[in-house]
């Protein structure tokens, strides 16, 4: 069981107790918090770590923490700075479900003897004898199967998600009922390995004041037009406003980023809308889609998903939505779902979106 | 199957005897001894008698021992405040220290030669476990030194020749502490019959009670204290003192000191049944420092081709409890800086500490063996299939 120290993960290591497995809790420890000023998030460090001892000792289970900072290092956070060094805007939480933490928890799982692996996910797996099947979570407002596309398709049958099927306020409810040290713990939101909260110290830190990244730049439209300047285009996400300055007649947003000039292209939310993506990296749960065939898909954590034609082009994958759809970001997952928006399906990297008028 | 804990060097229980020794200062007797009535005046009683106890015990005059709030304090206490002192009439100073040192000599070492300007000299160990003497001799010739070495390392059980060195140290007229947390109680530790300045012990090592422990200063040694306050532990260390923690500190050392030698009989022939077995049974195994001069509780085994936090978390599913290198905060291992000084970078070598005790019985150590070895040949099997 995997357990980060949250009110998520400790519940469904109690669940799994109550259920009566032989339970071992782990925490990955993925960052180094000792090294930074700030020890108080929530998740992932040192307060985390000893949560999920207390819980677990609580529980009766053994806790183990395993130091996975190196390959974490090296699988998420690099790729974090370098994407938004390539003026993406990464989704680290995907690669470290992904790369990280299931593949080391299986394996760390297989060497303590134990025969499935959990998580406090909010998602609902199905396991027949033919195969196994990740659901979207039950509480529609917590559901991460978002975040659950990269996983390996052979780890699935040996997954189990005991908050699945609950909603935040039943696991919560669930906490107190057992006096769970960490009941009333506030949700962790920052991206973990970002102490500060602010994510560009972080790129300062690794890729040096002077990256390109972090250098000034023009604010430019679609047609050239010099509109403002900006102090580095690893601080805009695609449909941002804020940031952009006024003075334009029409609110505006970041339509896209050009790393080579340092531009940062902006426009009206007219301009926003795209309803072709191409998608890389594209990992299988389920049944590949055929070409042709239309499904759902999901272009930001926490948006609604949407119609697409799936075709797949030179070693891409091309998906054309139904409607044009605001703000698709390059570095986000596009995560497919099947006809009732139920089943993961699969999903891949957003590489670029443009309209097809 | 019974739970075997075999991390005595990481800590160990409160005996009886210190208990009951404990418990009057913890209820009845709970004066301050610094107050001037009754309760005070026992209290204090109690805490002198304690520092002659502990004084006798190590070879020392009681003004010599003061009480700390534990090894690493008193680590911290020696380090800092000898330097610190020393750094106040010299202009240049040297601090030398093993590479195999306990962080609690190693981040006070490193702390207080870049804020002072005091030079760092770290000593290398040989796989053999040998310090190069010389280096220590280069240093003293060179001007004012102070040197903190170990006298017995805590994840291998290595012991330096402390005596001899401390005599060298004298003679060229250095100052010389040496943390003594695991050799009180496992080897003769006398200050009479050696020439040492400073020395180190703790009391929950030796069935003692935690956040006990005391640094010997000897008379004519000057330190800057690191905690200020009332004046108490001759203005050295500050607070209140904790008068149960020092009757009990005094009442474990005491016993340790008495039944070291049995112990020590008993614990080495119970270790090399233990070494001897494994190194018979599991291929790719090695003992650390084997040949070297090593104290008698302590079995640091290297094992090639398996992880150590598999290892150490697999063990502990099957009720036995070891350590690996030391560890940190979250209690998630680390490699060992003492290892990797020994032998260099090993990535694919798991090292796992045992520790005897007083407890430990022929039975654990059978036990031990049979688990170890299945669970080595089931996580190589793993490793092989992956």
């Amino acid at each position: 069981m995997a357990m980060s120290g949250g009110v998520d993960s400790s519940v469904a290591a109690a669940l799994l107790v109550e259920q009566g497995h032989e339970v071992v809790g782990v925490t990955m420890k993925t960052f180094c918090y000792s090294e930074t000023p700030d020890h108080s998030k929530t998740c992932c460090g040192l307060d985390g770590i000893s949560d999920a001892k207390r819980v677990a000792t609580a529980l009766g289970i053994p806790h183990y923490v395993f130091d996975v900072e190196d390959a974490f290092d090296r699988d998420v956070i690099d790729d974090f700075v370098t994407q938004y060094a390539q003026g993406k805007t990464p989704n680290p939480c995907v690669r470290c479900n992904g790369y990280i933490k299931f593949r080391d928890l299986l394996s760390r799982g297989r060497s303590l003897g134990c025969d499935l692996i959990a998580s406090g996910h909010y998602v609902q797996i199905e396991h027949t004898h033919s195969q196994s099947k990740i659901l979207r979570g039950h509480d529609a407002q917590k559901d991460q199967s978002y975040f659950l596309w990269a996983l390996p398709h052979a780890m699935l049958k040996s997954l189990l998600f005991p908050v699945g099927n609950l909603t935040k306020e039943q696991v919560r409810e669930h906490a107190q009922a057992q006096g769970l040290v960490n009941a009333n713990k506030p949700e962790s939101q920052e991206i973990c390995f970002v102490p500060t909260g602010d994510y560009r110290d972080l790129l300062r830190e690794r890729l040096g004041e002077l990256h390109p990244a972090l250098q000034a730049g023009y604010l430019v439209r679609r047609s050239g037009e010099i509109v403002g300047e900006h102090n580095g285009y690893a601080g805009f996400t695609i449909g941002q406003r804020k940031g952009l300055g006024g003075g334009s007649p029409e609110p505006m947003f970041v339509l896209s980023i050009i790393p080579d000039t340092k531009e940062v292209v902006v426009g009206t939310r007219t301009e926003l809308f795209d309803d072709i993506v191409i998608i890389s990296g594209l990992n299988w749960l389920g049944e590949p889609i055929e070409d042709g065939t239309e499904t759902l898909v999901q272009l930001r954590y926490r948006a609604p998903s949407v119609l697409a034609l799936v075709s797949h082009e030179k070693n891409q994958i091309v998906l054309r939505l139904k409607e044009a759809q605001a703000a698709v970001t390059p570095g986000q997952s596009a995560v497919l779902f099947d006809q009732e928006n139920r089943c993961l399906i699969g999903g891949g990297t957003i590489v670029s979106a443009h309209s097809s008028d | 199957m019974k739970a075997v804990y075999l991390d005595h060097a990481a800590t160990t229980p409160i005996r009886n005897e210190v208990r009951e020794a404990m418990e009057p200062y913890l209820s009845e007797s709970f004066g301050n001894p610094s107050s001037l009535h009754r309760w005070g005046r026992e209290a204090s009683a109690a805490l002198e008698d304690a520092r002659a106890t502990v004084a006798e015990a190590l070879g020392a005059h009681s003004r010599e021992i003061y009480f700390t709030r534990g090894g690493t304090e008193s680590d911290n206490l020696a380090v800092l405040g000898c330097c610190e002192f020393m750094k106040t009439h010299e202009k240049r100073l040297t601090l030398v220290v093993s590479a195999i040192e306990h962080s609690a000599v190693l981040d006070p070492a490193k702390l207080v030669t870049e804020r002072q300007g005091i030079d760092l000299v770290t000593l290398p160990v040989s796989q053999d476990g040998v310090l190069d003497q010389e280096l220590i001799r280069l240093a003293l010739e060179s001007g004012p030194t102070v040197v903190s070495l170990m006298w017995v390392n805590n994840e291998t059980g290595l012991v330096f020749p402390v005596p001899e060195i401390s005599s060298l140290v004298n003679e060229l007229g250095g100052t010389i502490h040496t943390d003594a947390v695991q050799a009180v109680g496992k080897i003769p530790v006398n200050v009479r019959e050696s020439s040492i300045h400073l020395l180190t012990a703790s009391g929950h090592k030796i069935y003692g009670p935690k956040s006990t422990g005391i640094l010997f200063v000897r008379s004519g040694v000057n330190l800057v204290p690191l905690v200020h306050g009332g004046g108490q532990e001759q203005a050295l260390r500050a607070g209140t003192e904790d008068v149960a923690g020092a009757v009990g500190f005094a009442c474990s050392l005491q016993l340790a000191v008495e039944e070291q030698q049995q112990l020590c009989k008993r614990l080495t022939a119970l270790r090399s049944v233990l070494e001897r077995r494994l190194l018979e049974t599991i291929p790719g195994l090695r003992i650390n420092v084997q040949n070297a001069n090593r104290v008698s509780h302590i079995s640091s085994i290297a094992i090639d081709d398996i992880d150590g936090e598999d290892l150490l978390a697999a063990l502990d599913l099957e009720g036995i409890a070891a350590s690996g290198g030391s560890a940190c905060e979250s209690g998630s291992t680390q490699t060992s800086h003492v290892i990797t000084a020994l032998y260099g970078e090993e990535t694919s070598t798991a090292t796992v500490r045992f520790s005897l005790g007083c407890e430990t019985t022929e039975q654990e150590i059978e036990q031990t063996i049979i688990k170890l070895t299945s669970i080595v040949t089931r996580l190589r099997k793993l490793g092989a299939a992956s």
